[in-house]
C-alpha cells in the first residue's frame, strides 16, 4: 500500500523549442525552460531542484544541478541530477512527487535538459548505447537502433504485422506534430516517403526513427496547499509507477513486449485507481516505430499484436479515446533524452488545461510513458484535471 | 571500450559461459549474480553451447563510433538450448540471412577498440551440414 502524505500537483509547465542548437549553451536551454514554468506558476520559486538528463558528460558538464540553479537566481536551494538514461525525466518526477508527498519539500522544479548536438552522430550513438548492457553488446558495435531493430523484426513476424501496417505510425506522428510549435520535424509525411527512407537497422529506416534533439522542458510541482495559492488550474499527479528490465536483450523474457511497460503502467493506474480504458490522452514513447507500437500494447490500448493494425485502422487520432501522442510523439516533437519524460508531462498537462498550442484532444484524464535503454527503465505517471 | 574491459571478461565472451539456477532450473546470457526469475542467488555458470537458430536479426548500415569500418553489420539473437545470444553473423550475405537458420560459433576478429587494440570475439555463422 502506498501512503501519500501531501496530493502532489503540477502548478507550472515550461518548454524551449526542441531541435538542434549549435549557438545556445545547457544552460541557456534549462533558462529557458526553467523561467517559462516558474512564471506559469505564478512566480512560485521552487525550495527543490531536481534535474533529469542522460548525457551530460558528452556536452562536457555534470553537475547540473548546481549549475542551473545557479544560473536561475536559485543558489541555496536543494537539488540533484537524475539519471536513468533516455528515462531520466520519468525517474526524475518520481523523485519531485516523493519529496513533496513526503514533507521534504513544498515546491520542487523537475526541469530535463540534454544537449546532443555537441558530438557527432556515431558518438552520440556510442553514449546511447551505454544503456544497453556495455559489457555484453557493445563489442558486437551493435547500436540502439539495432537493438530496436531485433524486436521490430520479431514483432512483425509473430504477428504477421505488414509494413504499412508499421508505417501509420510515423505518420500520424508527423500529422500531429506538424502543428506543434515546439517539435523539432514539422513536416508531413506519406507512406511512400517512409518506404523510400534509408534504412538504418533493417527493418528500421529513418522514417521510423526519432532525430537526435537538443531540448529543455521544466514542470513545477506543488503540495496541495501551495497549488491553491499560485494556479487556477492545478493538475493532479494522480499516479506514478516506474519498473525495471534487463539492459541487455538477450535475457529477455520476453522480445515481443516491454515487461516494465506493462508493470510501470499497472502500478500507476492502480494507485490512481483507473484502468486504460479511461484514459483520454497518451504521451507514449516513441523512439521507434516498434516502441509506440508495443507499448500500446503493454499499457493496455490494444491486445498483443494488434497496436498497429488498430492504428491503420484509424485508431488513436485527435478525438478517439485515447488520443496518442498529440504531441507528435518523440517522432516528431524530438528526443531531447533526459527532457523527453519532462516534456511529455508539459505536454499532457497543457491538453488537460486546454492550452496546448498545438492539436487540442480536450479530455480529463492523460497517460505519460517514458522509456530508458531498450525498455528497461520505464515510467508511466497519470495526470488529472 | 577499452581493451582492459573486453580482457576482463575474455572467458565468458570467447566461451559463452551463461547461468543456470539451482532452484528454478532458469538459465540465460550474459551471467547474472541471482536468479532474474526466482532472485536465487544458488546459480552455477554453464556453457551456452556453440550451436542455434537465429530468433531475430538485423543489418546495421549505421554504426557505434569505431565500428564503422565493419558496416554492414549482420547482428542476430541466436537461441542455443541454454538461452538468448546477442552476436555477429560471419561468413554470410545480409540478403542470405533467415529467421530459424542454425548458426554454429567461431572466433573472429572485432573492430579496433578505442585504445587501439583489436580483441578476438565469438561470432557466428551457418551451420556446416
Amino acid at each position: 500500500m502506498i501512503a501519500v502524505l501531501s496530493k502532489v500537483f503540477v502548478v507550472g509547465v515550461g518548454m524551449s523549442n526542441v531541435g538542434r542548437f549549435y549557438e545556445r549553451p545547457l544552460r541557456d536551454l534549462a533558462a529557458e525552460a526553467l523561467f517559462k514554468a516558474i512564471d506559469d506558476a505564478s512566480n512560485l520559486l521552487p525550495d527543490f531542484i531536481v534535474v533529469s538528463n542522460m548525457l551530460s558528460s558528452q556536452a562536457e558538464q555534470e553537475n547540473l544541478a548546481s549549475l542551473i540553479a545557479d544560473y536561475c537566481g536559485l543558489r541555496g536551494i536543494s537539488g540533484f541530477k537524475v539519471e536513468a538514461a533516455c528515462g531520466a525525466g520519468g525517474a526524475a518526477m518520481i523523485a519531485g512527487y516523493s519529496l513533496i508527498s513526503s514533507g521534504l519539500a513544498n515546491s520542487v522544479a523537475v526541469v530535463g535538459v540534454e544537449k546532443l548536438s555537441e558530438r557527432s552522430t556515431p558518438e552520440v550513438a556510442r553514449g546511447l548505447a551505454y544503456a544497453a548492457d556495455a559489457d555484453f553488446e557493445i563489442p558486437y558495435g551493435i547500436s540502439f537502433s539495432g537493438l530496436n531493430a531485433l524486436v521490430m523484426r520479431h514483432y512483425m513476424d509473430k504477428y504477421d504485422v505488414k509494413r504499412d501496417e508499421m508505417s501509420a505510425w510515423p505518420i500520424l506522428m508527423h500529422e500531429n506534430g506538424y502543428h506543434n510549435p515546439y517539435a523539432h520535424l514539422r513536416m508531413r509525411i506519406t507512406n511512400e516517403d517512409v518506404l523510400k527512407s534509408p534504412i538504418i537497422a533493417d527493418p528500421i529506416r529513418l522514417l521510423d526513427s526519432c532525430p537526435m534533439s537538443d531540448g529543455a522542458a521544466a514542470v513545477i510541482l506543488a503540495s496541495e496547499d501551495v497549488a491553491k495559492k499560485c494556479n487556477d488550474t492545478p493538475i493532479l499527479v494522480a499516479g506514478i509507477g516506474n519498473a525495471l528490465d534487463s539492459t541487455d536483450i538477450s535475457s529477455r523474457f520476453e522480445l515481443d513486449s516491454f515487461l516494465a511497460a506493462r508493470v510501470s503502467s499497472e502500478r500507476a493506474l492502480k494507485m490512481a485507481k483507473l484502468t486504460p480504458k479511461d484514459i483520454d490522452i497518451a504521451e507514449l514513447h516513441d523512439a521507434y516505430t516498434i516502441n509506440g507500437v508495443v507499448t500500446l500494447e503493454d499499457v493496455g490500448f490494444a491486445p498483443k499484436g494488434k497496436g498497429a493494425k488498430y492504428l491503420y485502422d484509424g485508431r488513436f487520432r485527435p478525438g478517439d479515446k485515447p488520443s496518442i501522442n498529440p504531441s507528435g510523439g518523440l517522432k516528431s516533437r524530438g528526443h531531447p533524452v533526459g527532457a523527453t519524460g519532462i516534456y511529455q508531462v508539459c505536454e499532457v498537462v497543457m491538453q488537460l488545461r486546454k492550452d496546448f498550442p498545438g492539436v487540442k484532444v480536450g479530455g480529463e484524464v492523460g497517460l505519460t510513458q517514458n522509456i530508458g535503454g531498450v525498455g528497461s527503465n520505464i515510467t508511466t505517471i497519470i495526470l488529472r484535471s | 571500450m577499452s581493451f582492459q574491459r573486453i580482457w576482463r571478461l575474455k572467458d565468458i565472451l570467447l566461451d559463452l559461459v551463461g547461468i543456470r539456477c539451482k532452484d528454478c532450473g532458469y538459465t540465460c546470457y550474459p551471467p547474472k549474480a541471482a536468479c532474474p526469475k526466482c532472485s536465487s542467488r544458488n546459480i552455477e555458470r554453464i556453457a551456452l553451447g556453440s550451436v542455434g537458430k537465429i530468433v531475430s536479426y538485423t543489418v546495421v548500415n549505421v554504426p557505434i563510433e569505431g565500428f564503422e569500418n565493419m558496416s554492414p553489420l549482420v547482428i542476430a539473437l541466436v537461441e542455443t538450448s541454454n538461452g538468448k545470444v546477442l552476436t555477429q553473423l560471419t561468413n554470410v550475405k545480409p540478403e542470405e540471412v533467415r529467421l530459424g537458420m542454425e548458426v554454429e560459433a567461431t572466433i573472429r576478429r572485432s573492430a579496433m577498440t578505442l585504445d587501439g587494440y583489436v580483441p578476438y570475439i565469438v561470432k557466428f555463422k551457418p551451420k556446416e551440414s
